[in-house]
């Protein structure tokens, strides 16, 4: 009896350990390490943040899910890994500790918030307010709605939103929290009340991280920087791009941009998105030798089956550097899905400052992207269980995502804007058209379908991960 | 690129934005088929 032990279940996890219970559960042993019982719908928070949601309605409990795929479930958190002796040390979430026996290991823990990487940033000790947890999400909700409630008193408010750190990623959700905010506002009757602005690490509007995306569009070629630069100017959002946030006060936010100039804003309500590195995961041999820089990058990532260490310009000519089966090559028995994988290098341009400081989005991974790759590597351990090889692979450059941007979520009035983009990491071999892409697949658009896509695709994808009826006809 | 009183009208639309509906799922379809999906 072969076992498989998962860390995590996010998008990655969760979406990979459906996938080994239904093939492996009732004869082999899969357990999945989780400190929280529920999942939860991440891209939902966007909804909670602004109090049109129920934070509620954005989780699940998962022992349930797993009580039906002879999956086994441990409540706790996951300490160490002794690499030798293949065991998760746990502490579990009642007290005391427990260790999990495995053969194949999948880390797929999301990241680590690393508000400690900007002085005076997030909501627990710092000045600004996040959306990157069900908790922080719900404090933004109460923070925000103290503007609102002082905006109908007749004050004007200034809110700031984006990222907080230079090499931060995830500027999408960012993007969708400051449209939605700008429609919840419209709708409160306070918009003129409030002054928008767009604070990001990104090297261009749109660009989230992946180099921008362009489509064909009535003959011509359109710039997601173009797309979204006529959104905010009809939305009155004002903007700052190529700027890395050094630190916050009470009410203002220290930057420098591209250039090396330094300043700062002023703000009543910030939300900005940290950075992001692996989580606190030690590694140790038999005799109690930390083996961590074996197994994870410098930013506490995982190490997997990509060239890593290449110049941005080789990398971008390279996309067989981009991970395949997202194996560690010292220790082929555990795999990484999701954030926690490393990334070979940044998908956008990374710039450094004259005062040398990095300012660099890092590669997102959505929810899409997280499910591909927690499926790869679940089927490839199905593979190995079953037949001793694997067979399947799938690159960032290789992959296709859609990423439906909420802006606003009403299905009546609300919109979204729709972006597909194929594949995720430019290929500019295989596509030698200036942007890497085919620009067949890769698409985008704003309107009323995308609200009703977001919210079909969040009714979908719960209907996925709570294993009902048909999961695996729905596509990650 | 502009967003003009035009281009509100088709995007909240609820006739063409069914359309679009329609059409955004295929190429979701399409999108997930090109993917290598091994």
């Amino acid at each position: 009896m072969a076992k498989v032990a998962i860390i995590g279940a996010g998008f990655a996890g969760q979406t990979a350990a459906l996938y080994l219970g239904d093939a492996l559960g009732a004869e082999h042993e899969i357990t999945v390490i989780n400190r929280l019982k529920d999942f939860s719908y991440v891209p939902s928070w966007v909804w909670v943040g602004i109090g049109r949601m129920p934070v509620e309605k954005t989780t699940f409990p998962l022992e349930p899910v797993y009580r039906k795929f002879g999956v086994r479930f441990v409540h706790g958190r996951a300490t160490q890994v002794r690499v030798d002796e293949r065991a998760v040390v746990v502490e579990r979430d009642g007290g005391g500790t427990t260790t999990v026996a495995y053969d194949h290991l999948i880390i797929a823990t999301g990241p680590r918030l690393d508000f400690e990487g900007t002085v005076g940033l997030g909501p627990e000790g710092g000045f600004s307010q996040s959306i990157c947890t069900g908790p922080h999400a719900v404090r933004t909700r109460d923070s925000y709605l103290e503007q609102v409630a002082r905006m109908e008193k007749g004050e004007r408010r200034r809110f700031v939103i984006g990222t907080g750190h230079p090499g931060a990623t995830c500027q999408g959700a960012a993007f969708e929290y400051i449209t939605n905010v700008h429609k919840d506002l419209v709708r409160r009757g306070v918009r003129d009340k409030a002054d928008l602005l767009w604070l990001s690490n990104e090297q261009a509007l749109g660009d989230f991280g992946v180099r921008g995306v362009s489509v064909r569009r009535k003959g011509s070629v359109l710039s997601s920087e173009e797309f979204i630069a006529a959104v905010f100017k009809d939305y009155g959002i004002a903007s700052r791009v190529k700027t890395g946030v050094l630190g916050l006060t009470e009410d203002t936010i220290a930057w420098e941009d591209f250039e090396g100039r330094r300043g700062e804003t002023g703000f009543d309500f910030s939300m900005l998105i940290p950075r992001f590195l692996g989580q606190p995961l030690a590694f140790v041999d038999k005799d109690g030798g930390d083996v961590s820089a074996d197994i994870l990058a410098p930013n506490g990532l995982v190490k997997v089956d990509a060239k890593y260490g290449l110049p941005y310009d080789e990398l971008s000519r390279q996309p067989d550097a981009w991970p395949s089966v997202y194996q560690n090559p010292a220790h082929p028995e555990i795999f990484a899905a999701g954030i926690a994988f490393a990334p070979p290098g940044p998908i956008s341009v990374p710039h450094t400052t004259p005062n040398g400081t990095a300012i660099a989005a890092a590669p997102p991974r959505t929810g899409m992207v997280s499910g591909i790759i927690g499926r790869v590597v679940a089927l490839n351990i199905i593979d190995l269980i079953k037949m001793g090889t694997m067979t399947h692979g799938e690159r960032m450059t290789e992959m296709y995502a859609a990423c439906i941007a909420s802006m606003g979520d009403s299905l009546w009035d609300g919109s979204a804007a729709v972006i597909m983009i194929y594949p995720v990491v430019p290929d500019i071999l295989k596509y030698p058209n200036g942007q890497g892409r085919d620009l067949f697949v890769t698409h985008m658009e704003m309107g009323l379908a995308g609200a009703w896509m977001k919210r079909m695709i969040q009714t979908t994808f719960m209907h996925k991960l709570r294993g009902r009826p048909g999961w695996q006809f729905i596509p990650e | 690129m502009q967003i003009t009183d035009r281009d509100r009208f088709w995007m909240n639309n609820k006739v063409f934005q069914f359309f679009r509906f329609v059409v955004l799922n295929l190429k979701i379809l399409k999108g997930v088929d090109a993917s290598k999906r091994a």
